[in-house]
């Protein structure tokens, strides 16, 4: 079972990541564990035969977003977050125990009903393997999805235009 | 492939540790990296339900959702960026007024 254990390697990277974005004090080494978070994410997306999301978490996620953040953290030269009293100090203990909360919701939802109930859609595997995941993805992203298409380049430009307004230094 | 059942738990894992990061951490880049966590959750559940239905709709989904992201995160950074030069600090609890 090769494909398992790979996938508890890839699950074990993502979580240990993911740890580590929460409980390392210093912002920098946060953003350079989600990015580790983020590459094993992408080995998961390929694993589910998603090979075009895969590259594109890679390149945009890993590369673009979290580069962006990084320039941000040392642009304002963040170091350890101060160990100030907390505010409310029960903080840390509440949101923990919310969280497994959480957690504990969701996997009694996965466990509890059955998942796969829908009907089956166009794409297995055979057929992707044959004509291609990436041509398949973009053939129905401007064909059926053409409109959300648009309308992300539209969000993406007013996003563009809103960080350089918000940002630029005011001259007076 | 591992079962569906184990994609739908990790992607359970990412989302509560973003919701736990953006409770506890008190830096806000520290919180939009939780949020990108709990996106990033999200995505997983897309992708495994869509590889699993033999459907190609939940891939085309998580592009919106980065899509969103990044814009997100364009403008989140920009008003970080703003904060920091207005107070000296991104500490979510010193940006408690209204008013500057």
């Amino acid at each position: 079972m090769a494909g398992q254990a790979l996938f508890y390697f890839l699950a074990l990277l993502t979580v240990a990541g993911s740890v580590a974005v929460v409980a390392l004090p210093n912002p920098l080494y946060s953003v350079l564990s989600l990015v580790a978070a983020f590459l094993g994410l992408a080995g998961l997306y390929l694993s589910l035969n998603a090979q075009f999301v895969a590259v594109v978490q890679v390149i945009v996620y890993a590369g673009a977003i979290m580069m962006l953040f990084l320039f941000v953290v040392m642009l304002i030269n963040l170091g350890r977050e101060e160990r100030l009293p907390l505010r409310l100090p029960i903080q840390k203990l509440a949101g923990t125990i919310i969280g497994l909360g959480i957690f504990a919701g969701l996997v009694n939802l996965y466990v509890s009903a059955p998942l796969l109930t829908g009907a089956k859609g166009l794409f297995p595997a055979a057929r992707l393997a044959e004509v291609g995941s990436v041509q398949a993805v973009g053939k129905v992203l401007v064909t059926q999805y053409v409109l959300p298409f648009q309308a992300m380049g539209v969000l993406l430009f007013v996003g563009i235009v809103g960080a350089v307004v918000l940002a630029r230094r005011r001259t007076r | 492939m591992a079962p569906l059942e184990h994609y739908l738990i990790l992607s359970a894992a990412l989302f509560t540790l973003g919701v736990v990061g953006v409770v506890v951490r008190r830096n806000a880049i520290v919180v939009f990296l939780c949020i990108e966590l709990m996106l990033n959750g999200a995505n997983l559940a897309f992708v495994a339900y869509g590889s699993f239905l033999d459907s190609l709709d939940g891939q085309l989904i998580v592009f919106f959702v980065m899509a969103v992201a990044a814009a997100e995160a364009a403008i989140g950074l920009a008003i970080v960026v703003l904060i920091y030069r207005n107070r000296e600090s991104t500490d979510v609890d010193d940006v408690n007024l209204l008013k500057l």
